[in-house]
């Protein structure tokens, strides 16, 4: 019998997936192409609720990872994929607030906060409604629509798609560092999205389209290790765990207070960690698992995690039927 | 109103003559229509010389074959082709310029999955988890991917338009065929979002700007069910929303169905006041157009 994440390859989502996966090459990257550390640091710190000051949070967070963002022009890129009053699709906007807050505590010389929303088109009432207009407002800082951005083309650096470039938005060029800020969520096709998987959002629209179908098409698994593998700058990630989403994620699963935010510059490592604290093991997610082969560190002994243990921020996160098999035992 | 949202979507051209998301940005075949046609229907007023220059940005962006590219970086033909016809369309001297442009768009057809995929979905019981039918063609975003709403109902308006001129044996199939992915990718209550009413078992729900874009493209079956019950949905949906962008696209979709709007150029100018719609040009155009009421509407088939 099928499993539904093995059907989204055959439905009308990704339809062509097996085809497209017969027909790549061996070599999915160049070795030299990328350099691991031998060691990634992640921060995993407590941050009870959204109503507390959290600028203290992520300050320390950033600290701990020993990165420099004095100068820089810092781009963060949250999670802003569709409203639901009811859920909790969304980085929360005070997690945002305290990210700009933090960067130019630390003396970045910008901060703009960027999406490229995969469903809808209306950057005004997504940010409204999200309560993240304010934020910018009140911040003073420049909110860009990279669905609608100027582009450049882009050649992949990896092959695990058909595609052989990407025309990523001209702001990913002029910042000097990618902060992704995802959401602590299950995700029906793709078993988890987190700080990798939130880069579809840099993707834009006005040449793939709403949904970003495209990506799908050439397989969800495969886009995710292409677009990240051809960034071109230097990431982090700050995941929102205060409350993550459980279940039939990414916009219908239920909330899930896990009370923590989780930093790193290697988003391998920090998807990793993220998810094991999810109680799923980041090994059985295809996309992960590759990953952690070339573009960053998935094993536990090339982890370096600090602030709170996994077991005593540890959440069992439900997922759909068909991904009981994720789950770490 | 109208003269402020005039002067800042004048302000907001570039030195080419074309328009960019937003200022700053590179010129772009999407806003600049939307800017033109926008400017064009205010007919005396509508700063004739600047209409003109972004006309002929269009232009410059045709590829040989007809179709226009999206902006100054890409070279294939896309999705804005339609929208440059219904912008172009109201300029009697480019009518060659907009049936080479229409025939490119009527020869271009979403995909759908292969016969594997169907094979597959056949024998696991879950070719319906979309509950949409695959084998309606409209047309996709990128060239040669799946059909979805928005695009196409940019491509039946644009099509409807240039139909009898056209005179393509062809073109009466693609429109029913079209309209009828269209009715499909119905939401339940009516309504439309990107292109899919439903994922696995869970219900997805309409977006007003995708609803309205779905019922200009079927204005001219305004009598169906289908249209009616999405009116409605419309109405809702943008009160709820009560964005630049979901308030314009419902003003000038109502008003192609004939209804009041003068409530709905109320919330326009209202919203503006708060937002300033963002500065997104595309925003700025079509509430340009929703004020100007059914004035030379540049959607009207």
């Amino acid at each position: 019998m099928l499993h539904r994440r093995d059907f989204i390859k055959y439905s009308g989502l990704g339809a062509l997936y097996p085809i497209v996966a017969g027909c790549q090459p061996s070599v999915r990257w160049r070795p030299e192409a990328f350099r691991r550390k031998d060691l990634s640091r992640v921060a995993v710190l407590k941050a009870e609720s959204y109503h507390r000051p959290l600028q203290d949070v992520i300050v320390r967070g950033i600290k701990l990872c020993n990165v420099d963002v004095k100068g820089k022009k810092i781009l963060l890129k949250p999670n802003l994929v569709e409203f639901d009053p009811k859920g909790v699709i969304n980085t929360n906007p005070a997690v945002i607030e305290a990210a700009i807050d933090s960067f130019r505590t630390l003396g970045a010389a910008q901060v703009i906060v960027a999406e490229g929303p995969g469903h809808r088109r209306d950057n005004e009432y997504l940010l409204t409604a999200s309560g993240l207009y304010d934020v910018v407002k009140q911040h003073r800082v420049r909110y860009v629509d990279l669905n609608s951005d100027d582009v450049r083309p882009t050649p992949l650096r990896s092959s695990f798609t058909n595609l052989r470039q990407l025309y990523l938005p001209e702001n990913l060029y002029n910042a000097d560092l990618l902060v992704s800020m995802p959401k602590l969520k299950t995700h029906h096709w793709a078993g988890v999205t987190l700080s990798l998987k939130n880069m579809f959002g840099v993707v834009p629209g006005t040449v793939y389209g709403w949904p970003k179908n495209i990506l799908h098409w050439q397989g969800i698994h495969g886009s995710i290790l292409d677009i990240n593998s051809s960034l071109p700058l230097p990431q982090f990630a700050i995941i929102d765990g205060i409350v993550g989403m459980e279940g039939n994620g990414p916009l219908q699963g239920q909330p899930k207070a896990s009370g923590v935010l989780i930093f790193g510059d290697d988003l391998v490592a920090v998807d990793a960690t993220a998810a094991r604290v999810m109680k799923i093991d980041p090994q059985k997610i295809k996309y992960l698992a590759n990953a952690g082969e070339f573009l960053g560190n998935l094993a536990h002994d090339r982890i370096e995690q600090v602030g709170e243990p996994i077991d005593k921020v540890q959440q069992d996160f439900q997922v759909i039927d068909d991904f009981k098999d994720l789950k770490s035992t | 109103m109208i003269d402020q949202l005039l002067d800042e979507l004048v302000s907001l051209q570039n030195p080419d003559g074309g328009w960019g998301a937003a200022a700053g940005n590179g010129s772009n075949t999407e806003t600049t229509a939307l800017a033109v046609a926008a400017l064009q229907s205010l007919g005396e007023r509508s700063a004739p010389d600047r209409v003109l220059r972004g006309v002929i940005w269009l232009v410059q962006h045709q590829n040989p074959d007809g179709s226009l590219r999206l902006n100054n970086v890409t070279n294939t033909g896309s999705w804005t082709t339609a929208l440059a016809i219904i912008a172009l369309s109201a300029f009697p001297e480019y009518q060659l310029k907009v049936l080479e442009a229409a025939r490119w768009l009527l020869h271009q057809e979403g995909s759908k999955p292969g016969i594997l995929a169907e094979i597959i979905l056949f024998f696991t019981g879950k070719s319906k988890a979309n509950e949409l039918n695959r084998d309606l063609i409209g047309w996709s975003w990128v060239p040669r991917s799946f059909s979805w709403v928005e695009p196409t109902s940019y491509a039946l308006v644009a099509l409807k338009k240039v139909k009898s001129a056209l005179g393509d044996t062809n073109i009466d199939e693609r429109i029913h065929q079209g309209e009828a992915m269209i009715y499909d990718r119905m939401c339940k209550g009516g309504g439309w979002n990107y292109g899919n009413s439903k994922v696995l078992d869970y219900a997805l729900w309409p977006y007003p700007d995708i609803t309205a874009v779905a019922l200009i493209a079927l204005q001219d079956r305004a009598g169906e069910p289908a249209n009616q019950e999405s009116l409605q949905a419309l109405r809702k949906t943008a009160a709820e929303t009560n964005s630049g962008l979901a308030l314009a696209w419902a003003a000038i979709c109502l008003n192609l169905y004939g209804q009041e709007t003068r409530d709905w150029q109320q919330r326009i100018d209202k919203r503006f006041t708060e937002t300033k719609f963002l500065r997104e040009t595309k925003t700025l155009a079509l509430a340009l157009l929703a004020l100007n009421g059914g004035k030379a509407n540049p959607f009207r088939i």
